[in-house]
């Protein structure tokens, strides 16, 4: 479809081992939206992220960026791999320098950019990841969320089209996630970036998504906005998942002590509207 | 040498050029092994640990107790040197008998170690001078404009970077064994050392393996290029290296010539 940015038609992958991570999916990630995918522990998530830049090649099906096949020749996949960037999930697996500048520039020279562009992109992306303040500490001397904000750094220096972040908010602590998750969606909204989010923090997911999928056992099993994701109880909660904690209030309150919503809240905010909608039509009768 | 290493980023010489750094302590290493006597060396080894002590801010102690590390081998050395075998007992200091020939000290070997001790010391504090002042990133994109090889340089740098995670990931490892009582005996503790030895292992294996695709997720294929923040540098920034060293090299001349050598 047009306004899918990339797209999986019935992919399949198998690792060497004979284990079928995935399972003829078919998905699209809307361009210039944050798109979660949910899964538990082995749901097949980082294998799916690993096909989206080509780093896995589809053992059937296929995967396309802009309506086109991805090409897979050494050319073509450093031409997507620029446009498809991908954070990994422990920063110590991407940090490969000592120095953090360095780490960030990597992505940037190797895309052959003139030196002057290059020490721009990586201002911009310190700038933007608020570490410009980092810029000349030793790697190993970072804290864990400092990392992970310079592997997203040297990701962003290359530009790309894609963002694609295994479990960003994994191993941070509450404050880290929320600067983590608004940093995301700043950067998704200012350079009009298409974001993929993998992650089973339930409750980020309608704060910060548009679009969310679900996975288990390598098969997508529920795709919709994140309200109508949650509204699907029974299938969330047979793959290990939970609906987020207001979405289980409203649930409880609704089942369990009578009251009549006109609606169901996932969020702080919608449940006060939900909420203030239910007091004044009291109020009316 | 994790100390070390937080002393170089601390070290108040760390913005300095590397180069300027790494020409003053590597020339005047040259010349410490060049003049071999016991005078320049001794000057070379105070001026190091008063550079690094006063300019650098690296405290005494630790530069003192960095010193005492290669003692042990230092001594060994200068011993076996200084000993010598020989028929005629005149010729030693201090002697003793041995199935007929003499082992001990002559004069001359003796200079030869206590000549040779200082020199190596001498040296040995030009490294820590450099080690202690200049952060490794530093010192590899110094090297890197040197033109030294690409590929040591490379090795070199992703060594660096994974000695901190494998001490990490150990020390974690050790906890837990620890925790689990795995060194509460000597069996154990074998046999943990060895689970040790073999997790951590494959851990690296699979790490590199982790590397290689975030590596090639930002383009790379086979050169690691990074760019680094350039620091200036001056011809003022040689002079220290040339001034001291232009003076031992005179001073050594000038000794050899009317003095007969200094000691």
């Amino acid at each position: 479809m047009k306004d899918y940015i990339l797209e999986t038609q019935a992919l399949s992958y198998t690792y060497a081992d004979g284990t079928r991570a995935l399972k003829e999916i078919t998905l699209g990630i809307k361009r210039g939206q944050t798109t979660a995918v949910l899964g538990g522990n082995g749901a097949g998530k980082s294998t799916l992220f690993l096909n989206f830049n080509g780093i896995l090649k589809p053992s059937s099906g296929q995967v396309l960026f802009k309506e086109k096949p991805l090409d897979y020749s050494r050319k073509g996949l450093k031409e997507l791999r620029r446009k498809v960037g991908i954070v990994f999930q422990d920063p110590d697996s991407q940090l490969f320098s000592a120095n953090v500048y360095q780490d960030i520039s990597f992505g940037a020279v190797n895309m052959k950019l003139p030196e002057r562009e290059i020490r721009r992109r990586v201002d911009a992306a310190m700038e933007r990841t608020r570490i410009t303040h980092l810029k000349n500490k030793a790697t190993h001397s970072l804290s864990f969320g400092q990392k992970k904000r310079v592997a997203i750094a040297g990701v962003l220096v290359m530009e790309p089209a894609v963002l694609v972040l295994d479990e960003p908010t994994a191993g941070l602590d509450p404050m880290g996630v929320s600067e983590i998750m608004k940093l995301l969606q700043e950067t998704q909204k200012e350079l009009g970036l298409s974001v993929v989010i993998s992650t089973h923090e339930i409750d980020i997911v309608p704060l910060y998504c548009d679009f969310a999928y679900v996975m288990d056992q390598g098969e997508i099993i529920l795709g919709g906005t994140p309200k109508e994701v949650f509204s699907e109880r029974e299938a969330i909660r047979s793959v290990h998942l939970r609906l987020p904690r207001i979405g289980h209030l409203m649930e409880i309150l609704t089942k369990k002590d009578d009251f009549a919503f006109a609606e169901t809240a996932m969020t702080i905010s919608e449940a006060r509207t939900v909420l203030n909608g239910w007091k004044n039509e009291r109020t009316t009768l | 040498m994790i100390n070390i290493d937080k002393y170089a980023y601390a070290s108040k010489l760390h913005q300095k050029n590397s180069i300027e750094k790494i020409a003053f302590a590597f020339i005047t290493l040259c010349v410490c092994l060049w003049a071999n006597s016991i005078l320049p060396s001794l000057v070379i080894l105070l001026v190091m640990t008063w550079v690094s002590v006063r300019k650098g801010g690296i405290p005494l102690p630790f530069f003192l107790k960095l010193l005492l590390l290669p003692m042990s081998f230092l001594i060994l050395g200068v011993l076996m040197i200084a000993f010598q075998i020989s028929n005629d007992p005149q010729q030693f200091v201090l002697s003793v008998p041995v199935f007929g020939t003499f082992l001990g000290f002559s004069k001359a070997g003796m200079e030869t170690a206590v000549r040779l001790f200082f020199r190596a010391l001498g040296a040995v504090s030009c490294l820590y001078y450099l080690s202690l002042n200049t952060p490794m990133v530093d010192l590899l994109s110094a090297l890197r404009k040197l033109k030294c090889p690409k590929l040591l340089v490379e090795l070199m740098s992703l060594i660096y970077r994974f000695i901190f995670i494998l001490t990490e990931t150990t020390e974690t490892m050790v906890t837990a064994q620890n925790s689990r009582l795995g060194y509460s005996g000597l069996k154990a503790g074998y046999h943990s050392l060895g689970a040790l030895a073999a997790t951590l292992f494959i851990r690296a294996y699979k790490r590199s393996d982790q590397i290689y695709t975030a590596m090639e997720a930002r383009g790379y294929d086979g050169d690691i290029i990074v760019l680094e923040e350039a620091v200036p540098y001056s011809w003022k920034g040689f002079l220290p290296a040339v001034l001291l060293n232009a003076f031992l090299i005179v001073s050594v001349l000038l000794a050899r010539q009317y003095l007969g050598g200094l000691l």
